[in-house]
């Protein structure tokens, strides 16, 4: 049974320094098991300036098993895969530990951002280029996180295209986006509920 | 003195004291029907009680004893030795200047934190503890003096770890120990090789949880969750310690209290216990066990008693009208009567046969085999929650 008294905690205590940290967990629905985390990319690395989702899954035993974590926003990284997410990264396996927070666990996945272990990869592709050409790495890391990661002025255009398609009205929709931070489901969410 | 109330035990027909009896013994007196035990404040009957459930104010059994209108109260009053010499003995007209101070108790209301006769006590006020801030130290008596400075500044002591205890917060439940609903979680787990604290639960639930995802026992589950430092034990603990003593205090007493509770694993020889030597709780071996049997130390057959041949006997006389491990059948003292000597008694012959022999060093062995198997192996190290 997941200890919900420890994850209400754990959200308190990270959402309190969210503007120290930048790193965000919410519940994805009213079920406590399956949150988003949001990371922003480190500064001086080719993810700067994105901000990438954690898709987080918390197993029954948590906090005596580890979340399962993995990226729902595309990222070229050798420890990352390139097509499902899944983050290879040893405190989200055998290295768990029950100190360790949901807020702890997405900084060691930040730093896994700033610091790529090519000789341990989950993504073989990218840990090649990375070892080979790291020039190429590094363009399609930063192509990948303006394509993927960045929510643009384009993006949210489209966001609230899809909104006003579903039926709300647009100065509505705009205000929402605004509020939440242009996440387009925490808006839909709250349009809902208005 | 007072005749005037009719004595209990003459009314039931047994008063030993006779004549001397300082109750009356005429029928026409009133009974005293107070429940003195009320008065004192704890009567174990309550509402069954068949005496009257009487409350005395002070005042009034302070003044009854001087009068002797109400004899049940003044013996009440009279039995408490009285304090302060000079002061009493001019009040009270008794004689008791002959009384050392060091015999007089002190006023027990004082020493509770607050008299209600203040200056007018007739009793000694005892001299102000400096923990505790009551006047319960005896100004004549030393030994008691210290007797409690020394368990009040432990009290104190106590209640200052317990205070700061109840801000420790548990690192994986995030909640703090002593606050948790029930109080089967308000304990701490104390780690043997570091000071992270944890409550009991969250720790053994670590430590015990089943290593799904490929974590290793010895190297992740068994270390602390927050240093990862490997510890072999847990103690449970209902307070966290502030220094290195104290925590050495509470594993020593945990320990001690293990050792005396037989190992279940162990099961007084019949079973096997996984801690082996290492196991915090008594490995007892009872005779008749299969470790009893078969697993006696061989080096000691060879001396000058046949330790074989005797545990053959043994096993001999001691199968064919018992069961395994039930040591209160094989010190029955109904087998006494039997023509079939008891297991005992063949060891007392042996024994016996034994302090003859001149070889000292031997016998000296045999007595430690004697000892050993009748106090059963105790051994005592460290051990995993059992």
């Amino acid at each position: 049974m997941v200890d919900f008294a420890r994850v209400q905690k754990e959200l308190q205590e990270c959402n309190r320094d969210v503007e120290v940290s930048g790193i965000k967990v919410s519940p994805k629905a009213d079920k406590l098991t399956h949150l988003i985390g949001t990371i922003p990319g480190p500064l001086g690395t080719p993810y700067e300036g994105g901000t990438f989702e954690i898709d987080i899954q918390l197993p029954d035993g948590y906090p005596f098993e580890p979340p399962r974590m993995q990226f729902s926003t595309k990222v070229w990284h050798p420890n990352i895969s390139s097509q499902s997410g899944a983050i290879c990264l040893d405190i989200l396996k055998d290295q768990w530990s029950p100190a360790l927070t949901l807020k702890t666990a997405l900084l060691s996945v930040q730093a896994l951002l700033s610091a790529p272990q090519p000789d341990d990869p989950q993504d073989a592709v990218v840990a090649q280029q990375y070892l080979r050409e790291y020039q190429t790495f590094v363009s399609t890391a930063r192509y990948w996180t303006e394509a993927f990661a960045k929510t643009s002025s384009l993006g949210v255009e489209e966001k609230v295209q899809k909104l006003v398609e579903m039926g709300f009205p647009e100065a509505l929709v705009r205000s929402t986006l605004e509020v939440v931070g242009g996440d387009e489901n925490l808006a839909l969410e709250k349009l809902c509920t208005v | 003195m007072s005749k005037r109330v009719l004595c209990k035990f003459f009314a039931h027909g047994a008063c030993l004291k006779g004549e001397h009896c300082e109750f009356s013994h005429d029928w026409k007196d009133p009974s005293n029907n107070v429940c003195t035990f009320y008065q004192k404040g704890v009567c174990s009957y309550g509402s069954r009680c068949r005496y009257e459930h009487v409350k005395v104010s002070r005042s009034q059994a302070f003044a009854s004893s001087s009068s002797t209108t109400n004899s049940h109260q003044s013996v009440v009053s009279e039995s408490v030795p009285l304090a302060c010499p000079s002061k009493t003995a001019v009040k009270w007209g008794y004689s008791i200047l002959s009384v050392k101070p060091a015999d007089h108790s002190i006023c027990s209301f004082a020493a509770a934190g607050n008299c209600p006769r203040g200056e007018k006590c007739p009793h000694i006020h005892g001299d102000l503890c400096p923990t505790c801030g009551k006047q319960c130290l005896h100004p004549f008596r030393p030994e008691e003096r210290e007797e409690h400075l020394k368990t009040c500044e432990k009290k104190q002591k106590h209640l200052e770890a317990l205070k700061y205890s109840q801000e420790i917060e548990c690192s994986v439940c995030l909640e703090r120990v002593l606050s948790k609903p029930t109080a089967a979680e308000r304990k701490f787990g104390l780690l043997s090789e570091c000071d992270h604290p944890f409550c009991i639960s969250c720790i053994r639930n670590w430590r015990s949880s089943s290593p799904s995802s490929g974590m290793d026992v010895n190297s992740a589950l068994r270390a602390c969750p927050i240093c990862r430092k490997l510890s072999y034990f847990v103690i449970p603990s209902v307070i966290w310690y502030s220094t290195k003593e104290e925590k050495q205090e509470i594993v020593d007493s945990y320990k001690g209290r293990l050792r005396s509770i037989d190992c279940k694993h162990f099961d007084f020889g019949n079973g096997t216990c996984p801690f082996g030597t290492s196991c915090f709780y008594k490995h007892k071996v009872k005779p008749g066990s299969y470790a009893w049997n078969n697993l006696m130390p061989r080096k000691y057959s060879s001396n000058a008693v046949d330790m074989d041949a005797l545990l053959s006997s043994f096993k001999y006389l001691y199968r064919p009208h018992r069961r395994i491990g039930r040591e209160e059948e094989i010190f029955n003292a109904e087998d006494l009567d039997n023509d079939i000597l008891t297991p005992e008694e063949i060891l007392l012959m042996h024994l016996d046969f034994e302090t003859s022999d001149d070889d000292d060093d031997e016998d000296l062995d045999d007595e430690d085999f004697f000892l050993m198997t009748q106090q059963g192996f105790e051994t005592s190290d460290d051990d995993e929650e059992a």
